[in-house]
């Protein structure tokens, strides 16, 4: 079974991680400095998320977005990632994430959410996410 | 000699990397390359060879970490720009381009598992280096498996292919036993390796691992360099592991996912043999369309003889869709991850055939003179001739992408974007 059932769930969950990234991190200034965009679509559930270094999109609003870099994968795969249980190289190859947009742009990007995964954590305990994965 | 570029989008920054390579290509890379040319491989790699020059003076520089991002001090350039160096070194010299790309191969290979530890040992000090004392090499081919390597026949998976370097786990540690082949670009001198090596044998080729090591441990040791027809001035050599102990993490690729990741590596490695045998055609019409043009013969520069104009544009043509399939390939794969590997290999395979063709015409153009060391044309061939084998054998490799296209041809966006 997939670990997020409510859509409105991942929302909350997301706006306040990606608030704090871009407010108190250097995520948001590298990001708008570099004009960074990123636009991740899920499958179980199916979720449109838009992020740049001024703020978050959901939805339709994110889905129209003409994004610099679009990374494709599961619920369930989104959440190993931020809990830091998914073995990046092996979801790359086996096509469990899809990316499209430069490389080098893609991995100017994996340094900057390291802050994120500690606030995934707490946000996982505070809507009862498991995180047993 | 300058080229129209037919890419009007091309920016002021990308203009300005292409011409500072140019500068470096003709003024560093050519001449000391026609030097290693004429040595023995163990003068190229001796201490005061040139290559040390040239080696020292591309790190200064940066080309060594043109594929690196930015945020671990590599140069962090778009694919575009990626091409555009490259094609200009790979014109400076072929063999010294490739040494350069396989000097990052761990480093770059190491960048993309986000593994922070590997990152930190190994990246940023690749980035960091300014002197050259820090250089990859690919260490995957073995005197028993070249074109084994290619996961699409039936006897990738045979157990009775057996690797000949293995790896097994005791405790925290890889302990690696075996040799690399004669093979490895860069091999002789280099102080890092992407290192492939064979875990699992029940699952044969496919059993593998990948990680990345240095070369400075314990039962690590170097043969001599290779003596070869073309491309003189890229190093190759084989390396022996004796019981090498290595920390566990540095193996990132283990038998559950290896020929996926082998699969995108070959595709960065094939992309970027299309670049650079784009450099190589380009440098091969440009010194028959010049000597064309001062040759007399029945009174006249040959170029002005119909038959030598013709071949001349041919070799033009060559030389334009090779750098317009190179880019596209470049522009798809190192945008999109992972890598379609079908259209690596079309780049890999049809570029070097074409850079050998117009390398090939260039000595015919050339005459007598064109046999002759005298002339860079010889050289050229020598090199071209080198790529049809050099990361697979084109004809394997377009035995590879017919079992490709076979399996995803005609791929949907669905199949490449979406979850």
């Amino acid at each position: 079974m997939a670990v997020f059932n409510d859509v409105e769930v991942i929302r909350k969950l997301f706006v306040d991680l990606w608030a704090h990234l871009i407010e108190k991190t250097e995520f948001g200034p590298q990001m708008r400095e570099a004009n960074l965009s990123v636009l991740f679509v899920t499958k179980d559930p199916d979720v449109h998320m838009y992020v740049d270094g001024h703020g978050v999109l959901f939805g339709e609003e994110a889905r129209v977005k003409d994004a610099v870099i679009t990374m494709s994968m599961s619920g369930d795969t989104v959440h190993k990632f931020w809990l830091k249980k998914l073995n990046l190289p092996k979801a790359l190859a086996l096509r469990q994430i899809k990316a499209k947009g430069p490389v080098p742009k893609m991995l100017k990007l994996l340094p900057l959410l390291k802050p994120g995964y500690p606030l995934y954590e707490e946000g996982c305990r505070k809507y009862n996410i498991p995180m047993d994965v | 000699m300058d080229y129209f570029d037919i890419n009007l989008q091309l920016t002021e920054e990308d203009i300005e990397l292409r011409n500072a390579a140019r500068k470096f290509a003709e003024e560093v890379m050519r001449p000391i390359a026609r030097q290693l040319d004429l040595m023995s491989p163990d003068e190229v790699v001796a201490p005061g060879s040139p290559m040390w020059t040239f080696l020292r003076k591309a790190y200064e520089l940066g080309y060594h970490k043109t594929l690196l991002p930015e945020v671990y001090g590599g140069l962090g350039l778009a694919p575009m720009q990626i091409h555009l160096i490259n094609e200009e070194l790979a014109w400076g010299s072929f063999g010294l381009s490739i040494l350069l790309g396989v000097c990052a191969f761990p480093f770059f290979a190491a960048c993309l598992t986000g593994d922070e530890a590997l990152i930190e040992e190994f990246v940023i000090p690749f980035c960091s280096c300014t002197d050259a004392s820090i250089r990859g090499c690919w260490a995957i081919t073995e005197p028993e498996h070249g074109c084994d390597y290619l996961a699409y026949e039936d006897f990738f998976r045979s157990p009775k292919i057996r690797g000949n370097v293995q790896a097994r786990l005791e405790g925290d540690e890889w302990v690696i036993s075996g040799q690399k082949s004669a093979w490895v670009s860069g091999g002789s001198i280099a102080t890092h390796a992407l290192l492939f090596c064979q875990i699992d044998p029940s699952q044969g080729m496919a059993g593998g691992g990948i990680c990345v090591c240095s070369l400075d441990r314990e039962g690590t040791s170097k043969g001599k360099p290779l003596r070869k027809m073309g491309q003189r001035d890229l190093n190759q050599g084989e390396i022996f592991f004796d019981g090498v102990r290595i920390p566990k993490h540095y193996m990132f690729c283990e038998p559950d996912f290896y020929p996926q990741m082998l699969e995108m590596i070959l595709s960065s490695a094939n992309a970027a043999m299309g670049i650079f045998a784009t450099g190589c055609a380009r440098a091969a019409f440009e010194e028959a369309f010049q000597y064309a043009k001062e040759r007399i013969q029945g009174g006249v520069p040959i170029i002005q003889h119909r038959s030598v104009r013709q071949r001349l544009f041919d070799m033009f043509a060559k030389v334009e869709t090779c750098r317009a399939l190179s880019r596209a390939v470049m522009n798809l794969n190192f945008n999109v991850s992972p890598p379609l590997p079908e259209y690596s290999l079309v780049a890999k395979t049809r570029c070097t055939q074409m850079c050998f063709e117009v390398a090939h015409e260039a000595v015919q153009i050339l005459g007598g003179n064109g046999l002759t060391e005298e002339y860079l044309t010889e050289k050229l061939f020598r090199d071209a001739r080198a790529a049809l084998i050099e990361d697979g054998a084109n004809e394997a490799l377009s035995a590879a992408g017919g079992h490709i296209i076979g399996q995803v041809c005609p791929r949907s966006r669905a199949d490449v974007f979406e979850p």
